[in-house]
């Protein structure tokens, strides 16, 4: 045997000259010092060698110990006169309002010494109740932006406010003496007083017009009503009250018209528990991967170009029940579904609800045939108060931008939207906005459209302004100021709130907020009957943050009611006064068969393209905030980066599969109507094959200082969007991709997308449930001695005393619906760095907070032991995603606070150790970096600090080393170093805080006393926290309760305190079975 | 920029020196010891002894302006009728100052305002020389031989004698040997001398070395546990702000201006709206006079003069002296109201210090010696505790509760 040649490696066996070379060095590789050193010189040109390094070693070490003798000087700067409401160390809560144009949220938020520093929901409104999304949560970041402009500007250069003031006043009046046209284009605005600020503007300059043009805009389904209806209004939705749900491409759990409402009202109707068995069933149509279609009982992969046609069946399939005409339509793939479909929506009569996503007219006009005929009206969907929230209107928009290129227009002023960088490409809006005489921007920064602009007039951020909001009807909500505006004078020439520049110009002496006052005095004061006097409402309104008044949704169904209602002042000027009720009940008497038609003609492509908006970017108007660009996407896991989503089954052969882990993606041009892009291109399991998906919100260049520091992230995609039938059209139907030949690296944190056969994620179908409360979550059996037993029951180490508090946190799986808003809000309560695209491609992420998303893979153990295939052949085959049409899991995972504890046991220096309550506790200041505790993590939940990111300057875009975005910082919770090893606490600075007013006030703790950061961000409350050791406390019950609870990896002994419960579909078959099913039909195939 | 190495004897000597001093003198003035006690009760939040105004006039030379004691006597008892009787020079003077009215004084005694009148005429001047005197004695004090300076001229004497004695001894044996013919002996240097009596006590010098060896060590060891360790430390504030004047002698409560104790995690330094609050009456201290207390105004905007805030603000920048790292979470409300504790308990007696200084070391092994020895004062009451008392009650049967067993020492109780 000894003449048997071994060999480590194909160059050994070879023996090449590198081979050789690099054999006598100790490390074959290179090693990256310059890297290390952060610059080449330091290598180069030192005569460094060991002696010197003892020297200077020696020397540190006396001079470090000379210098602790002296004591530093620790500078405290009372206040002069200090404000009553302060107490220095003492958080104090404003009740505010998020609205961007795009998401709303009323707010609370947190502000310690005068400085915001996190937003939570405002369980007070009726809408969102508390909840929020990825994007409110971060935008407490974008307040401390130090790309936001300090002062205005004329022509590019700093100017004061008095002679911006003087030469736009003069200009505007030289403009209307001589009757020219003045254009205010903005986003869509909510606010009652903004808009009587700007009819105010409108009197001093009477050739005045307001334009409302969304960057994703809705004006179809407004278009469609309108024509339904007689009213151009955008409906509420009312998922909670609906059975079935039906969506064709409205990702309403994470983007769609309102998502932070859609997503509590859903999740409210897929609780489930023993006793309410009752689930909504949710089918889903669309094209992309979306976290709606992720959530969804039953998802269709259909191709872009089928999205109204699958409408157009779904109506035929409906009407065919309900005895009405059917439309000319062709067949689909899905017809069968779509009649089962049919059949249920019109077996939940006035409890089925079908949306979708399309901004065609003809579409909606279908969809609203399909809720007419299912009779959602008035039931899930509510005419009597419409949503305000998107009032974007494209043909206006097209009109004004045509006008602006024939120069008809002498006067632009823009506020709160950016459309050089969001119209579409066909347009040519850049070109037509500069031929407007007069240019004035509203924004913040110099962004695309601003630094165009002759006048830049900086607006306050949200969180300095006074505002009013009129999000739907009945329902107000205000926001104050939590913070004195940042740049102010003497040091700044300061930004200034847009509705009060615009009364300045208008000639109009006095605040906005006297102006809102006023307003309100006029308008909402006299819609309530709660208050007597003016004071007691505002000042109430102002406190609760948000108002419901008149007759709200509760009494909405009560048709008595009616008339009244319509007698309601209107202050939202937006939508004419309605056509009386009846009519709004009738049929419509609309051409379907037309719009039907018009929708059968659309033809598809090789490759169609379908625009989305991702979780974390949305619109792109937070681009500059790195919180969000580090927040991955909930389906592709991809940070940093917009791509090109692709069917692997598409992509076979022609580009890099991304297979084993791997993170280089073949780079692909794709070109529609002259406008072409360059992306990298990724797998997306579950996209409809013929078809590719790309986010917009990217390729931002002057977003502000993240586009310098790290490069301009991803590619506009805004161009590709077209006017088709008067509205915006989000699809390409025809692009074409060819390959540039390139690779580029992905930014992924997850890059293994399967559960390899293990139980990670518990899963169960409803019909199961109903006969199996613990049906899915059996324990997996251990093999002892004593015969097979339950591994729970097994304990190598003593249990805890049960003394005072043990704190406990369970994630209802079927909840949870994956969004991220929990992860960015982790990230805002704990102080998280930002590490940077390079970084994360090292998995060196440093989010507390993750959420793990699975798909189902074809194959399983079943499946192997039927077909005969060997286990390594198997678990091979395990690690791709299955390519169609996977189901989606979700799965926050943080630390698990074991209660025997892997890393606990194997630190060295007893940096992490458990406490009497139940928390595994990471000691920085002990940490000496070994990382073993990382490595004995079964969860992978620690985070090393490889680098100082606070200082570094390679991590520039940290918010953290930044002079205002240190701002944001929580005081309560220590900023790690390099060299320190870090994790989920469990908040437990706000355990510490929610036990120490318990004991002040000396009372008990009560339950709901201490909620997690990640808890209060949850839109759908998925996240229970609470004493485990509290006999009555939520988890408690929950825990004894619930058949559903389960351990992950309980099986290994350690005893994690944070539980899930098991996910529950509503689908007729399980996972289990459908993958027999679909390796029954690939044999079938390959027979 | 003081350093640990200051030593606070030399100040401890001369505060006692000057609380003798003015001890003395309070004798002589004892008569006029309530009427001072009465005015700053009273009168001095609205009017100080001098010429300035406060809220109400000053009243330095207010005897002559009036028209009589007794005029004064009745006006501070009951301004408001001597209003309504019509008399001239109370409505001038009502007048004068913008028609604010005066406080009633009803409770006062006649005697008392007898006192107070005879006080105001002939305000308390010779506080000012006891300054001066006990000033220049504690600057005497200070220069006091240096204790180290005393022990190195000790070794260096003996050093000398040492020399002297040996050349002595060398000169003795020369003149005896040359006596008794022998050959004159090689002057041997010190050193060489050592050494050779080195060689010839090996054992010795070893246990002589050991100790050495140990002591440097143990020196070491203290001095690098002493590293980042602070204790003593007094830095020069830039306002010579006595605690001693205010929580000593006046028995001022320490909540009063350090008010966030129990509200919030840090105590809070007073901001100087606080200090206004009286200090708007009292523009002269008993030490440092009108020099220190003209900063506060000058930080407020104060106008002294006018009575009016009209000057721009100037944040007054203290010196930190309590420090705890970053990575410590501490949270004063949590020990003073939960946990009772004294503020003595760490800071020290705060109220005879002139400056203030670090009086415990505040180290990890201090604060959890605390822990490990304190019962918590506040948990039978408490409700929050009650399950959590009863079941370490019966656990530690008869043992004294104290914080680590309640969990008091676990890592993420400060460190998060």
């Amino acid at each position: 045997m000894a003449s048997q040649k071994y060999w480590k490696g194909l160059g050994e066996l070879n023996n090449s000259p590198e081979f050789v070379e690099n054999a006598k060095n100790e490390f074959a590789e290179e090693i990256p010092l310059e890297k290390f050193l952060g610059s080449s010189s330091l290598v180069e040109n030192n005569g460094t060698n060991r002696r010197d390094f003892l020297k200077f070693l020696g020397f540190s070490v006396t001079a470090a110990s000379l210098a602790a003798c002296e004591t530093p000087v620790y500078k405290t700067i009372p206040y002069v006169v200090k404000p009553e409401e302060i107490t220095p160390g003492v958080a104090n809560w404003y009740a505010s309002t998020f609205f961007d144009g795009n998401d709303y949220a009323p707010i609370v938020v947190k502000t310690r010494e005068g400085r915001p520093i996190k937003i939570e929901g405002n369980t007070l409104s009726k809408i969102t109740n508390g909840g929020t999304n990825a994007r409110v949560q971060a935008s407490i970041l974008s307040l401390y932006d130090s790309s936001r402009l300090t002062g205005p500007t004329a022509n590019g250069a700093p100017s004061s406010w008095e002679t911006v003031d003087k030469e736009i006043g003069a200009k505007l009046t030289a403009i209307a003496a001589k009757g020219g046209a003045v254009r205010i284009l903005s986003s869509t605005i909510i606010s009652p007083s903004t808009k009587a600020v700007i009819t105010d503007f409108s009197a001093k300059y009477p050739n005045t017009k307001h334009v409302t043009y969304d960057a994703v805009s809705y004006s179809g389904i407004a278009k469609a009503n309108e024509q339904s209806f007689g009213e151009e209004l955008i409906p509420s939705y009312n998922f909670d009250k609906a059975e079935v749900i039906v969506s064709i491409a409205a990702d309403f759990l994470a983007n769609w018209l309102s998502p932070i409402e859609y997503a509590k009202q859903y999740a409210k109707t897929r609780r489930v528990s023993k006793e309410h068995t009752k689930m909504s069933k949710h089918y889903h149509f669309e094209s992309n991967l979306s976290l709606t279609g992720a959530n969804a009982d039953e998802r269709y992969p259909i191709k872009v170009s089928e999205h109204g046609k699958a409408a157009v069946n779904l109506y035929n399939a409906v009407a065919k029940i309900a005895g009405a005409l059917a439309l000319p339509s062709s067949a689909l793939a899905c017809d069968t579904s779509l009649s089962k479909i049919a059949s249920e929506l019109i077996a939940a009569k006035g409890k089925g609800l079908v949306v979708c996503g399309s901004n065609d007219t003809d579409v909606q006009l279908i969809v609203n045939g399909i809720n007419e005929l299912i009779g959602s009206y008035g039931k899930t969907i509510d005419l009597e108060n419409p949503n305000y929230t998107r009032q974007g209107d494209d043909a206006a928009f097209a009109a004004l931008t045509d006008d602006m290129s024939k120069g008809k227009v002498d006067a632009i002023i823009t506020y709160n939207t950016n459309p050089v960088y969001t119209s579409p490409s066909a347009l040519k809006f850049a070109e037509a906005y500069n031929k407007v005489g007069l240019r004035i921007s509203f924004a913040d920064r110099a962004d695309e459209t601003a630094s165009l602009a002759n006048y830049i007039c900086p607006d306050h951020h949200y969180l300095e302004s006074w505002n009013d909001f009129n999000p739907k009807k009945a329902h107000y909500s205000l926001s104050q100021p939590s913070i004195t505006p940042l740049f102010v004078k003497p040091r700044h020439e300061g930004t200034r709130q847009a509705q009060e520049t615009l009364l300045v110009w208008a000639g109009i002496n006095g605040d906005y907020r006297s102006y809102i006052q006023k307003n309100w005095n006029d308008k909402v004061f006299p819609m309530q009957g709660k208050y007597m006097m003016f004071t007691d409402f505002w000042n109430n309104s102002l406190h609760d943050g948000a108002v419901e008044v008149g007759k709200g949704l509760e009494t909405a169904e009560n048709s008595n009611d009616a008339a009244a209602k319509d007698e309601q002042p209107s202050v939202n000027g937006a939508y004419k006064k309605g056509a009386k009720k009846e009519e709004t009940k009738t049929v419509p008497k609309v051409d379907l068969s037309g719009a039907a038609k018009k929708i059968d003609s659309v033809k598809g492509g090789s490759f169609e393209l379908a625009i989305y908006e991702k979780v974390a970017i949305g619109n792109g108007n937070q681009a500059n905030n790195p919180w969000l660009q580090e927040l991955p996407d909930p389906i592709s896991k991809i940070t940093w980066d917009n791509y090109v989503t692709m069917s692997p089954s598409d992509m076979k052969g022609k580009y890099k599969l991304m297979e084993r882990q791997d993170r280089e993606a073949s780079v692909v041009k794709v070109t529609f109507n002259g406008v072409t892009v360059k992306l990298p291109i990724v797998p997306q399991p579950g996209q409809a094959t013929g078809t590719v998906g790309i986010a917009v919100g990217y390729g931002r260049d002057k977003a502000g200082k993240l586009s310098v520091q790290t490069g301009v992230v991803g590619q506009n995609i805004y161009p590709f969007v077209q006017i088709a039938n008067g509205t915006m059209a989000y699809a390409a139907l025809d692009v074409k991709i060819e390959s540039a030949n390139e690779t580029v690296e992905i930014a992924g944190t997850q890059i293994h997308h399967t559960m390899m056969g293990r139980e990670i994620v518990k899963e169960t179908i409803l019909e199961e449930y109903k006969k199996d409360p613990q049906s899915g979550n059996h324990p997996e059996m251990m093999h002892t001695h004593a015969g097979k037993v339950n591994p729970a029951t097994i304990d190598l180490w003593n249990e805890h005393e049960k003394s005072g508090h043990r704190w406990g946190m369970t994630i209802d799986l079927n909840s949870c619906i994956g969004c991220g808003a929990c992860v960015v809000g982790c990230t805002a309560e704990n102080n998280v760095a930002v590490v940077g695209k390079a970084q994360v491609m090292k998995t060196r992420e440093m989010h507390w907070l993750r959420i793990d998303r699975y798909y189902s893979s074809d194959m399983s153990k079943a499946v192997a032991e039927e077909e005969k295939i060997g286990g390594i052949d198997m678990y091979l085959q395990m690690e791709n995603p299955a390519h169609e049409n996977p189901k989606v899991v979700f799965q926050p995972m943080m630390c698990q606070h074991c209660n025997h504890a892997p890393c606990e046991t194997v630190c060295p220096v007893l940096a992490t150790s458990h406490s009497s309550e139940g928390l595994n506790m990471m000691t920085y200041n002990r940490c000496v970096g070994t990382r073993y505790c990382a490595n004995n993590c079964p969860f992978k939940v620690r985070r090393f600090n490889w680098f100082n990111y606070n200082e570094n300057p390679d991590y520039v875009f940290n918010p953290a080393q930044d002079d205002l975005g240190r701002m944001v910082l929580n005081p309560d919770v220590v900023v790690r170093s390099r060299g320190v090893m870090e994790k989920c606490s469990m908040c437990v600075q706000r355990v510490q805080a929610g036990k120490l007013e318990a004991k002040k006030a000396n009372r008990k703790l009560v339950d709901g006393d201490i909620s997690m950061a990640c808890a209060q961000a949850c839109p759908t409350n998925a996240i229970v926290f609470g004493d485990l050791n509290d006999d009555d406390s939520a988890i408690s019950k929950l825990r004894k309760n619930d058949e559903r609870n389960y351990f992950i990896l309980e099986e290994l002994g350690i005893k994690p305190t944070v539980s899930y419960l098991t996910k529950v579909r509503n689908c007729d078959t399980t996972i289990e079975e459908g993958k027999k099913g679909a390796a029954h039909e690939e044999k079938k195939a390959e027979a | 920029m003081d350093t640990i190495f200051m030593i606070p004897q030399k100040k401890l000597l001369a505060i006692i020196s000057f609380l003798f001093l003015s001890f003395l003198i309070n004798f002589n003035t004892a008569s006029a010891q309530d009427a001072e006690k009465l005015f700053k009760q009273n009168c001095a939040v609205c009017h100080s002894l001098g010429k300035n105004k406060v809220v109400g006039p000053g009243l330095e030379g207010v005897g002559s302006r009036v028209p009589n004691d007794a005029w004064l006597a009745k006006w501070i008892k009951n301004n408001v009728e001597v209003l309504k009787s019509g008399d001239a020079y109370a409505a001038k003077i009502f007048a004068e100052n913008n028609k604010g009215s005066m406080t009633v004084f009803a409770d006062l005694k006649d005697n008392e305002i007898t006192a107070l009148i005879a006080y105001i005429k002939n305000p308390p001047k010779p506080k000012e020389e006891a300054v001066k005197s006990s000033g220049s004695a504690a600057k005497e004090e200070e220069k006091g031989v240096n204790p180290l300076a005393v022990l190195i001229g000790i070794i260096g004497f003996l050093v000398i004698i040492i020399g002297v004695l040996r050349g002595v001894r060398h000169t003795l044996q020369n003149l005896q040997n040359e006596k008794e013919g022998k050959p004159e002996e090689d002057a041997i240097g010190p050193w060489k001398e050592i050494k050779n009596w080195m060689a010839f006590h090996k054992r010795t010098v070893a246990v002589i070395a050991l100790f050495l060896l140990g002591g440097v060590l143990s020196a070491t060891w203290d001095g690098l546990m002493g590293i980042g360790v602070y204790e003593g430390y007094h830095p020069t504030q830039p306002i010579a702000f006595s605690h001693k004047i205010h929580a000593g002698d006046n028995a001022i409560n320490c909540q009063y201006c350090h008010s966030g104790v129990e509200r919030s995690k840090t105590a809070g330094i007073p901001t100087v709206n606080v200090c206004m609050n009286c200090h708007k009456g009292i523009s002269k201290g008993p030490v440092t006079g009108t020099a220190e207390i003209a900063k506060i105004y000058e930080a407020a905007g104060w106008n002294a003069e006018k009575g009016i805030y009209d000057k721009p603000q100037k944040p007054i920048e203290w010196v930190k002296v309590h420090n705890l790292p970053d990575f410590v979470f501490f949270s004063h409300q949590q020990h003073v109201k939960v946990g009772k504790q004294e503020c003595a308990s760490c800071h020290g007696d705060v109220k005879v210090m002139t400056t203030v200084q670090q009086m415990k070391p505040l180290t990890m092994g201090w604060c959890i010696d605390c822990h490990k020895k304190t019962e918590v004062p506040g948990m039978k009451d408490n409700p929050y505790y009650e399950s959590l008392h009863k079941k370490l009650a019966e656990k530690y049967k008869g043992q004294p509760i104290t914080v680590d067993k309640m969990g008091g020492i676990e890592c993420a109780k400060c460190h998060y």
